[in-house]
């Protein structure tokens, strides 16, 4: 009997899952019923009996939670021990640390940069308190087969809406009109915005002067802030008149009846000057307001509790309304906006009036972000592994004085994080007073600061990125160490560091983003000079034009001008490259073609300094004028005109076009779009809007001033406006520029981190075989063997990370750059092979720091310890 | 926690432990609830009930010697506390009490 014994798996079981300090009361009781049971019941029923009972003690009190055999410790005690050990360890090894402490202090600063960044994007007109419960009611619009979405809606949609449905408790209107305003000797040109006297109700704009509800008064308007400094200097401007002289000529005087609070820097929705769209009414009295008059915006506001979806019902009513009176212009569907959600989406609504940009940007630089943070723990990573070679024996020492693993695991979690709370700290400063100022001045139409829309929200995130970076980068390194067995350390048999392959693959994948980052922006900044050296098609130096309202003033201004001996040539045009030309479609051959067009006077294409690629320029003849054009190389491409154009014809309008020449393609948009088809047409009856001036480009500023001169004796109450052709894409040339400046950023700082990781890294393992190296000195190695020997470990891994990468980022890139600029350069491998090449230096003269330092070392300095 | 409250099974558990005194473990005290009290219960429900008891401060535990039975394995013995033997009193206290109020015909249905 006594040789029975019960299954030894379940047994074995047990002993598993048992809390040790219960194991044997446990044991000692199921043995005994055990033995009994083969005793009375038999064997075969004991070991079912055991087994079940092995089962019912899996119960939660009973199962080992830990493996250490203690279970109360005074953890909290220790974490003082912990924080001293830690700050002491920073103070020791004071290089490795700064390097690891800076290198993770500079990612979290683009980290918190980008944060900002794309915070102050997300909160646009967040400050408006009601912002859930308005909403801009947008559209679909069928085009070209293409479903837009607009934010230009019928006048009578608000109303209509406001009328039918009483959850609706306010609506506003917004047109935008140009007009020239004007007090005593102030004129300038400016955008007035024709709203709703109850816009002032819906958005919470602070009132800094004047009655809140002065648009409720037809002849009172409301002004910002930046209105009051530019017309009024010290004036109080409330009560004071303003002249407003609208496109057709009409002139209207309003009174100031508020001004608004400077904006926040959130605001999207803003405006100078907010008139009762009452008078834009009054003022186009002569033409009957209907479904097929379209405003510039229309916003409502439900009541508190009303879903916007309890309106949708009458949309369908007000579409068909719109299909009756204008069938060209069809509206599929509406679409309201919450005013909290316009301005991320507005990249979506064509003629939005919340501004934000595309996503694409904030996206790119949140991975971006995201990359460099991870290069930064990777090389947190790398270093604390390393460096804590040097405190086996401290580790050792702390299991025998009884320690367990969740102690060590502590400590390091411990000092880890609070190494991360120094880069925090460095990092916040670093955003502080160097990335945010960098950004602020890289992205002139953004006001960036060290703030957030919600200060909570930034402290959250300050406070997530430190655990998230401190756990994910002192994980590992804590897990790692803590695992040695302490006789095996103080035998010195633990093989640590070199062989392991974790750390290898660590620092492969750093070097390999690090190398994907940089060739990646390389092959952007080489687009981007590119495209800031590009030709635009046509020489700009030398020209100038000036805005005229009508043709008389084109008369007289022209006049003056040609007295003037400087001025080569003068010629009058209905639009301006570089400020937009007009939209039109023809048919030819049963086919759409969509193509721009504009009006132009004799000798424009030398003014301009256009180049004719066949054919003859326009004159003022009135054949000329009436039924010649010229059309670009892109317009033939696209008609399919095989042999010479010149003299071929094509309907436009339902008028008969004979073309007399063809003008090599040129920009007249910025690089970002592409050229599309051109038609150069007389003016015809259009009147002039532009007059343009060609003069040696030395003598060009001398003219323009003559130019201002004889305007103020035409047209003293129109503002000058003048444009220097030279000056017309410089919105374009700062944004290149922007973008290049941005893209060196990522990648200096890209491989700063790479060398950083791999410096440290590095100094570690020398540090540690300077024993061997010099005593392989002493045996007569050679340099060379000492190179060979302190590379060999990563110069596999720099390979493979690159031989990865660089293609990867490359092509990565290129792809990009096809689909994003409509006229790419060619791809070329200069920007590849310089990338290559800046990554390698910096490489080898981070590296040849410390061999040379293996190379120099002397033997019996390092020998003599022991 | 209910307080002091002792369930059911925890007050046969406890005085099974008193009555066992000094040779109270687990084995002893689940065959002693089956003989006295006619409850069949697994082994292990005991160890849940008397570790309870003994985090309540009702028993106190120290282990055995070891033998050569039970694998060598050594028992682990409880004992009644002081706290212990005053809630067995003021359980069996409420009891009678409550007993001694039921009036007597309540018990001459018999008649």
């Amino acid at each position: 009997m006594k040789e029975v014994k019960p299954p030894s798996w379940a047994e074995r079981f047990l002993g598993w899952y048992c809390d040790p300090y219960f194991l044997e009361e446990i044991e000692g009781d199921i043995y005994e019923l055990f033995d009994r049971r083969v005793a009375t019941q038999g064997q075969q029923r004991a070991r079912l009996l055991f087994i079940w009972d092995v089962i019912r003690f899996l119960r939660w009190s009973n199962i080992k939670k830990s493996n250490s055999k203690f279970k109360y410790m005074n953890n909290t005690v220790l974490f003082a021990n912990y924080l001293k050990l830690g700050i002491r360890n920073i103070r020791r090894n004071l290089p490795s640390a700064t390097i690891n402490i800076l290198g993770l202090a500079m990612a979290i600063s683009f980290a918190i940069t980008v944060f900002i960044f794309v915070d102050a994007q997300y909160s646009v007109d967040k400050h408006h308190a009601n912002g859930d419960r308005i909403y801009q009611l947008t559209n679909y619009v069928e085009q070209e087969g293409e479903e837009n979405l607009w934010g230009y809606s019928p006048f009578l949609l608000g109303p209509a809406i406001a009328e039918e449905h009483p959850a609706v408790e306010y609506f506003t209107r917004m047109k935008y009109v140009s007009a020239s305003i004007r007090h005593g000797d102030h004129v300038f040109d400016e955008t007035v915005k024709f709203v709703d006297p109850d816009f002032m109700r819906m958005m919470d704009f602070e009132v800094s002067s004047g009655n809140r509800f002065a648009l409720n008064q037809t002849d009172q308007i409301v002004i910002s802030q930046a209105i009051v400094t530019k017309y009024f200097e010290y004036e109080e401007p409330v009560g004071k008149d303003l002249s407003f002289k609208f496109l057709d000529g009409e002139i209207r005087r309003f009174t100031v009846g508020a001004v608004l609070e400077e904006y926040p820097y959130n605001a999207g929705v803003r405006g100078n000057f907010f008139v009762p769209i009452s008078n834009y009414f009054s003022m186009n009295a002569d033409t009957h307001i209907d479904w097929s008059d379209m405003t510039t915006a229309t916003f409502i506001m439900m009541r508190e509790g009303q879903p916007v979806t309890s309106i949708e019902s009458s949309y369908d009513r007000y579409i068909q309304q719109q299909h009756g009176s204008n069938p060209d212009w069809k509206i599929q569907s509406i679409l309201p906006i919450s005013l909290w959600d316009l301005s991320t989406q507005s990249y979506l609504i064509t003629g939005g009036v919340s501004g934000g940009g595309h996503p694409a940007g904030r996206l790119a630089l949140m991975i971006l972000a995201g990359f460099l943070l991870g290069i930064a723990c990777f090389n947190f990573m790398n270093i604390s592994v390393a460096a804590s070679t040097k405190r086996l024996k401290e580790i050792a020492l702390r299991k025998v004085m009884g320690s367990v693993k969740a102690q060590i695991i502590n400590q390091f979690l411990t000092e880890n994080v609070l190494q991360c709370f120094f880069a925090l700290i460095a990092g916040i400063v670093m955003a502080y007073f160097l990335f945010i100022p960098g950004f602020d001045q890289l992205i002139p139409q953004m006001d960036l600061q060290f703030r957030a829309h919600d200060p909570m929200k930034l402290a959250l995130f300050l406070v997530v990125l430190l655990l998230v970076v401190g756990l994910i980068s002192g994980a590992y390194p804590a897990f790692y160490i803590s695992r040695f067995d302490a006789i095996s350390i103080f035998k010195g048999s633990q093989k640590f560091g070199s062989g392991n392959l974790f750390s290898k693959v660590l620092l492969g994948f750093q070097l390999f983003l690090a190398s994907f980052i940089i060739v990646g922006c390389f092959v952007m900044v080489d687009q981007s000079i590119y495209l800031s050296y590009k030709d635009w098609g046509y020489t700009p130096e030398g020209t100038f034009s000036v805005f005229v309202n009508n043709q008389e003033q084109y008369d007289l201004l022209k006049n003056e001008l040609i007295k003037h001996p400087d001025i080569q040539s003068t010629t009058a045009s209905t639009h301006l490259i570089g400020r937009g030309l007009p939209l039109k479609s023809i048919e030819y051959n049963d086919r759409q073609i969509a193509l721009r067009t504009y009006g132009v006077s004799q000798d424009y294409m030398e003014t301009m300094q256009l180049r004719m690629e066949d054919g003859r320029e326009l004159t003022d003849r009135s054949s000329d004028q009436e039924q010649h054009v010229i059309v670009n190389e892109t317009f033939v491409q696209q008609i399919g005109w095989q042999n010479s154009p010149v003299n071929k014809t094509f309907k436009m309008d339902s008028v008969r076009y004979t073309v007399v020449g063809v003008v090599k393609d040129f920009h007249y948009y910025s690089f970002f779009s592409g050229i599309e088809p051109l038609v150069i047409k007389g003016l015809g009856e259009a009147a002039p809007r532009y007059i343009s001036v060609k003069a040696s480009p030395d003598k060009l500023i001398a003219v323009h001033d003559f130019a201002r001169e004889k305007w103020q004796e035409v047209a003293p109450n129109d503002p000058f406006d003048a444009v220097f052709q030279e000056d017309s894409f410089n919105d374009f040339y700062q944004e290149n520029d922007t973008n290049i400046k941005i893209t060196l950023w990522i990648s200096a700082m890209a491989i700063i981190l790479a060398s950083l990781g791999l410096y440290g890294l590095l100094a570690f393992n020398i540090q540690k075989k300077l024993k061997e190296f010099s005593i392989r000195k002493v045996l007569g190695a050679s340099p060379k063997t000492i190179i060979r020997l302190a590379g060999r470990q990563y110069s596999w891994i720099l390979l493979i990370a690159f031989v990865l990468g660089a293609p990867l980022g490359f092509l990565g890139m290129s792809a990009l750059i096809q689909s994003v600029f409509p006229d790419p350069k060619a791809i070329s491998v200069l920007p590849f092979i310089v990338a290559i090449s800046i990554i390698v230096i910096t490489l080898v003269v981070t590296v040849s720091g410390q061999v040379i330092r293996a190379i120099r070392v002397n033997p019996a300095d390092v020998l003599r310890n022991e | 926690m209910k307080g002091n409250h002792l369930g059911e099974l925890e007050e046969l558990v406890l005085l099974t432990v008193g009555s066992l005194f000094d040779k109270a473990y687990g084995v002893a005290v689940m065959d002693e609830l089956r003989t006295s009290a006619n409850r069949d219960m697994n082994i292990s429900a005991i160890h849940a009930v008397l570790r309870r008891l003994e985090e309540k401060g009702l028993l106190n535990s120290r282990m055995g010697g070891s033998t050569n039975e039970r694998g060598g394995r050594r028992k682990r013995l409880f004992t009644l506390t002081k706290s212990g033997k005053q809630a067995i009193d003021e359980t069996i206290a409420v009891r009678n009490a409550l007993y001694n109020k039921i009036p007597d015909m309540s018990f001459n249905f018999s008649i």
